[in-house]
């Protein structure tokens, strides 16, 4: 892998973290959980990302960020 | 040239070098910084002694701002300063939205913006009651009653709130109104009179780029609230006045980078008044936040064809509410977060 691919990569996935971090941080704020919209985003795919895996990225999303996760904050 | 000492030089070392200092004619003025002492000299030095200092052990480093302001400088503290608008954090990482009409108008209007601006998740209420208009026969604010609807309207939604002070005289109004930020406009901002008046009232001021001023003459400004008093100083781009008239101003986002690198002060962006034209608002606003602001200024109407002032650049409530979501997208990836609303206060009905 070319090192300006790797950054490339490396910048991604940090702001990935970082828009996880933040509903995380919304729905604490608020003390509420919010289940992605699936068939909404499943719409606006364009298939780069393999459609098939996207509702278990989501659910593990909305289990993650879920103010009622539980022992990891 | 500020002097920035090792961490954990003792006290009695720094006042030994403040009296080199002092005692050579030269005042100075010390960081509020925890982590380690700064010393800012407000005087030339001269060469022999400014050698003498530097060779110090104490010292680690001696920096000299590439302007005349000294307290405003990024080597005054140790990172960014964050400045508390009644409660509510500006920069360090923290990001918030101004919103509100342009002028205060009438207790419905502003019952209707209040509300529009905080269900959209704005963090702070601005209005204006005393009104800098280009004509003397445009709508000149409702003044102290304007300053009373914002407050109760602030309360009312849980938002602090920020009006433009025009005059030194206007300030025991802003106080009794309990003004949680005080404006200091484009026209005004090298007023030095009403500067230091205003520095004088311990509050947070939003000090907004004057339209043909440089990024120094504005931060010289800043300089000016600091060295009497108000450490609080939040800096605000509007716009610039340019060769180019399809847009009210144009919008200098060079200043951002370039303020981080040279001072420690929060800085925001207005695009409301740079652009004029509510379409430009939103991307003005993505490319503010992508370039570091630490938030935006924006203005907000209900029904603008009705405003008295400035309706021509309000955003509609729903626009609003799509910029305030955009905001948190765009500060998360840049690995900030979009300040948290303050909790809006139990019982307290609307009004209009």
């Amino acid at each position: 892998m070319q090192p300006q691919t790797r950054n490339h990569l490396a910048f991604l996935d940090r702001a990935l973290l970082n828009l996880l971090e933040e509903r995380a941080r919304l729905l604490a704020e608020q003390d509420v959980s919010a289940p992605a919209n699936l068939e909404d985003l499943l719409l606006r795919a364009s298939g780069d990302f393999d459609p098939e895996r996207l509702p278990a990225v989501f659910e593990a999303i909305e289990k993650g960020t879920s103010p009622s996760k539980g022992g990891s904050r | 040239m500020i002097l920035r000492l090792w961490p954990g030089t003792p006290e009695a070392r720094v006042a030994a070098i403040t009296a080199m200092l002092e005692t050579s004619g030269v005042r100075t003025s010390r960081s509020p910084e925890m982590n380690r002492p700064i010393i800012a000299t407000l005087d030339k030095v001269d060469s022999e002694l400014a050698g003498r200092i530097d060779a110090l052990d104490e010292v680690e480093s001696v920096v000299h701002p590439v302007g005349e302001w000294r307290r405003v400088d990024s080597s005054f503290r140790d990172g960014p300063s964050v400045v508390r608008v009644g409660g509510v954090p500006v920069g360090g990482g923290s990001v918030v939205v101004i919103a509100g009409p342009c002028s205060v108008e009438t207790p419905e209007q502003l019952d209707d913006a209040a509300r529009c601006a905080h269900k959209a998740g704005a963090h702070i209420l601005r209005g204006g009651a005393f009104k800098p208009r280009t004509s003397p026969y445009a709508f000149q604010g409702l003044g102290q009653e304007g300053l009373y609807l914002l407050k109760e309207a602030g309360l009312r939604y849980g938002m602090p709130i920020i009006s433009e002070i025009m005059d030194a005289a206007q300030l025991p109004a802003f106080l009794d109104h309990d003004v949680d930020c005080l404006q200091i406009g484009a026209r005004n901002m090298q007023n030095f009179t009403l500067l230091k008046s205003v520095a004088t009232a311990r509050r947070p001021v939003l000090l907004k780029r004057g339209l043909s001023a440089t990024i120094k003459e504005w931060l010289q400004s800043a300089e000016y609230l600091a060295a009497h008093g108000c450490d609080n100083v939040i800096l605000c781009e509007r716009g610039i006045r340019t060769f180019e008239p399809a847009t009210r101003n144009t919008l200098d986002l060079t200043v951002l980078p370039l303020m981080q690198q040279w001072s420690h002060l929060p800085i925001m962006v207005d695009p409301s008044h740079a652009a004029g034209i509510p379409g430009l608002i939103p991307p003005l606003s993505r490319a503010a936040l992508a370039a570091g602001a630490d938030g935006l200024a924006v203005e907000v109407h209900a029904r603008p064809e009705d405003a008295k002032s400035d309706g021509g650049q309000a955003l509609l409530p729903g626009e609003l509410a799509g910029l305030v979501a955009d905001a948190r997208v765009y500060a998360a990836v840049g690995g900030r977060h979009l300040a948290q609303q303050l909790p809006r206060p139990v019982g307290r009905p609307t009004g209009g």
